[in-house]
């Protein structure tokens, strides 16, 4: 099986975290959609990255040596132009450098804009109650205000429900100035009890 | 069939307890654990044991357990903790079922003999199959039996009800059982567990549950090494007795959360709070909440559903109840279009005559206050009722003729008071009320939070679909 080969690689290696193509790699194979992305090696790949799929664009450094990629300023979103494309590939060069001399670059990942809501989903193993899964509304609902509800992995489609109801930002995704969010999805995301 | 009967229902209700360490000097907790049983009026049988004494607050000593002529079904320890391991080896031996280990100096304290110490008395006691409470507890309390098996004689003064107390902490108990005695709170059982070496939260709410004396289980928590086991309980239940539990360390959680997605450690206290909503356990925040959450939950009906009426003698304290009922996601619905008729007919148009209500102007009519409580608790679009009273001069006899109107009737629909007056005018009314399942709240703001929790606790253990307010 390809997640458990992932894994073990990772853990041969003695990684306690996956490399961006594993990881996407992982979340497909358990059947979560993710943005459409490409693999820039070099500059001049980036250019037909971004064309193949389709502007505005994301760009994200692909490192081994990076876990928090916008910490050391190797993010750039909302592109919309080859210059502004160059333009961020440069400075993700130069910010990656900056940060960490010895960095291994081994290109950037482009990968579609979305807009939307955004939410977080995240599972941990807590060294008392094990495994745990953590919704939340994303960026600075989370960050900020910590506005997150928790449950015991396995859940049942009742604490589904209500972690998605209970955060505080819950209005946002029922719909808002013409948003709303996909609850019923995010209910199956959370029911897949991933742990 | 034959029940079987488990070991805690031995524990606390024991035909002998036997006191190894008694003492008749005030200056040794031997002494006030032996004033605690005999003062509590423990019915059963009483074996003080200490080596130098023959008689012991007038009962006759013995040496060591073995020479005790009969069988002990609980032996308190409180020597010190050194002699411990040798104590639980002779109640092995005696064949008694359980132990309350008051000796402290085990896992507790900083030097790490005391954690090896906990662990040989928990291989121990698994060994002989003996359930410990403790060690470093203050004891338990069954104020049933009455059973007083702490060092604390006062417990005994505590009054006899519904609710069965879990704590982790002896502090905490003490203070919610003398809280309690100011408003009259009734416990079934008050159980501090301290350093839990074989009986943890767990195995208390199991027995809890199961036992007829307890209506509602209340837990004040620091932390658990198995907090899983817990919640599987907990989640058996669900539906059955209330569970309420408040657990401390919420400042810790700092801002770990947000590191959750690096798979550092998240918030303990968000997990915790998550796990006990997955598991149908309510959670409050304070002493207070707990207490009067348990009082609410231990006497009223539950309510079919979120739709408060909040009547008032004075217009302020209907405000603060609104504020409360409204940020805790309950609906002050309007009466139906014969209850508003009803109480514009009682009330001449000089206040707020929907829902709240202010009967201020019915101050010289008590029958008009009496007449729109009625009407109200007959209104099918209100599914529970806030009254709230202050009293003055005028007012007088309002709280009365209420409760003669509430007391004759039973209803479905939980009904909660914040009747205030200086002590002695109204405390005989007030009495009357809660022994029939009206409870009473210090400030309207209290009321109106354990009414709220007596809705999200309905919720809870019905799995509703409906939109959760936290």
């Amino acid at each position: 099986m390809r997640i458990d080969e992932i894994l073990s690689k990772a853990r041969g290696e003695e990684r306690n975290s996956l490399l961006y193509t594993e990881a996407k790699e992982l979340i497909e194979n358990w059947g979560i959609l993710t943005a459409p992305s490409r693999i820039a090696r070099n500059r001049e790949e980036v250019l037909p990255a971004a064309l193949s799929i389709g502007f505005p664009v994301v760009m994200k450094i692909l490192s081994p040596d990076v876990i928090h990629k916008s910490d050391i300023g190797g993010v750039f979103t909302g592109l919309n132009r080859e210059e502004e494309l160059i333009h961020a590939y440069e400075m993700i060069e130069d910010n990656s450098r900056k940060a960490k001399p010895a960095i291994r670059m081994q290109g950037v990942v482009i990968e579609k804009m979305l807009s939307g809501i955004e939410v977080i989903i995240g599972v941990a193993t807590d060294s008392q109650f094990g495994h745990v899964l953590m919704f939340g509304m994303g960026g600075i609902f989370v960050e900020l205000l910590k506005d997150i509800s928790f449950r015991l992995i396995p859940i049942e489609p009742a604490d589904a429900q209500e972690m998605i109801y209970g955060v505080k930002g819950f209005p946002l995704l029922e719909g808002y100035r013409g948003k709303k969010g996909d609850i019923e999805g995010l209910k199956g995301l959370l029911l897949l009890n991933l742990a | 069939m034959e029940k079987r009967v488990s070991d805690f229902e031995v524990i606390f209700n024991p035909r002998s307890v036997a006191v190894i360490g008694a003492s008749d000097n005030p200056g040794k907790l031997g002494f006030h654990v032996m004033k605690s049983l005999t003062q509590g009026r423990y019915p059963g049988r009483i074996f003080p044991v200490n080596p130098g004494k023959n008689e012991i607050f007038g009962i006759r000593s013995f040496a060591s357990l073995s020479h005790i002529p009969d069988a002990v079904d609980l032996s308190i320890i409180v020597l010190p903790a050194e002699q411990v391991p040798k104590m639980i080896k002779e109640c092995g031996v005696k064949g008694t079922t359980g132990i309350v280990l008051i000796t402290a100096g085990f896992r507790e304290i900083e030097d790490k003999r005391g954690e090896a110490l906990q662990k040989e008395i928990t291989e121990l006691a698994n060994q002989f199959r003996i359930k410990i409470i403790g060690p470093n507890t203050f004891g338990i309390i069954n104020l049933h039996l009455p059973l007083n098996a702490s060092f604390t004689p006062e417990f005994s003064g505590v009054e006899k009800g519904k609710i069965g107390l879990v704590s982790q902490s002896g502090g905490m108990s003490h203070l919610m059982a003398f809280l309690s005695m100011k408003n009259r709170l009734g416990f079934s059982k008050i159980i501090g567990l301290g350093n839990r070496c074989n009986v943890d939260f767990a195995d208390m709410v199991d027995y809890l549950m199961e036992d007829p004396e307890t209506g509602v289980i209340a837990m004040y928590l620091e932390g658990m090494d198995h907090p899983r086991r817990l919640m599987e309980v907990a989640k058996k239940g669900r539906g059955g007795k209330p569970i309420l539990a408040y657990k401390a360390g919420r400042s810790r959680t700092g801002d770990e959360a947000s590191q959750f997605h690096t798979g550092s450690l998240a918030g303990r206290h968000e997990i915790y709070e998550g796990a006990f909503r997955q598991a149908g356990v309510l959670t409050v925040g304070s002493s207070d909440e707990l207490l009067d959450s348990a009082k609410a939950l231990s006497l009223c009906p539950l309510p079919k559903g979120n739709r408060v009426a909040v009547l008032s003698g004075q217009a302020g304290p209907g405000m603060a109840v609104c504020d409360v009922v409204e940020e805790e996601g309950l609906s002050l619905e309007p009466f139906s279009a014969k209850t508003q008729r009803r109480i514009e007919e009682l009330l001449p148009p000089l206040a707020i005559r929907s829902n709240p209500v202010d009967m201020g102007p019915a101050w010289y009519d008590s029958e008009a206050i009496k007449g729109i409580v009625q009407t109200v608790l007959e209104d099918k679009s209100i599914d529970a009722l806030i009254l709230c009273i202050m009293f003055a001069s005028a007012n007088r006899a309002s709280v009365g003729l209420l409760s003669e109107l509430l007391l004759q009737r039973s209803t479905e629909k939980p009904i909660l008071c914040c009747f205030s007056s200086p002590e002695g005018i109204w405390d005989e009314e007030i009495r009357l009320l809660e022994q029939s399942g009206i409870p009473n709240y210090s400030t309207p703001e209290r009321a109106a939070k354990s009414l709220a929790n007596l809705v999200h606790f309905r919720k809870m253990a019905e799995r509703g679909n409906s939109r959760e307010n936290r």
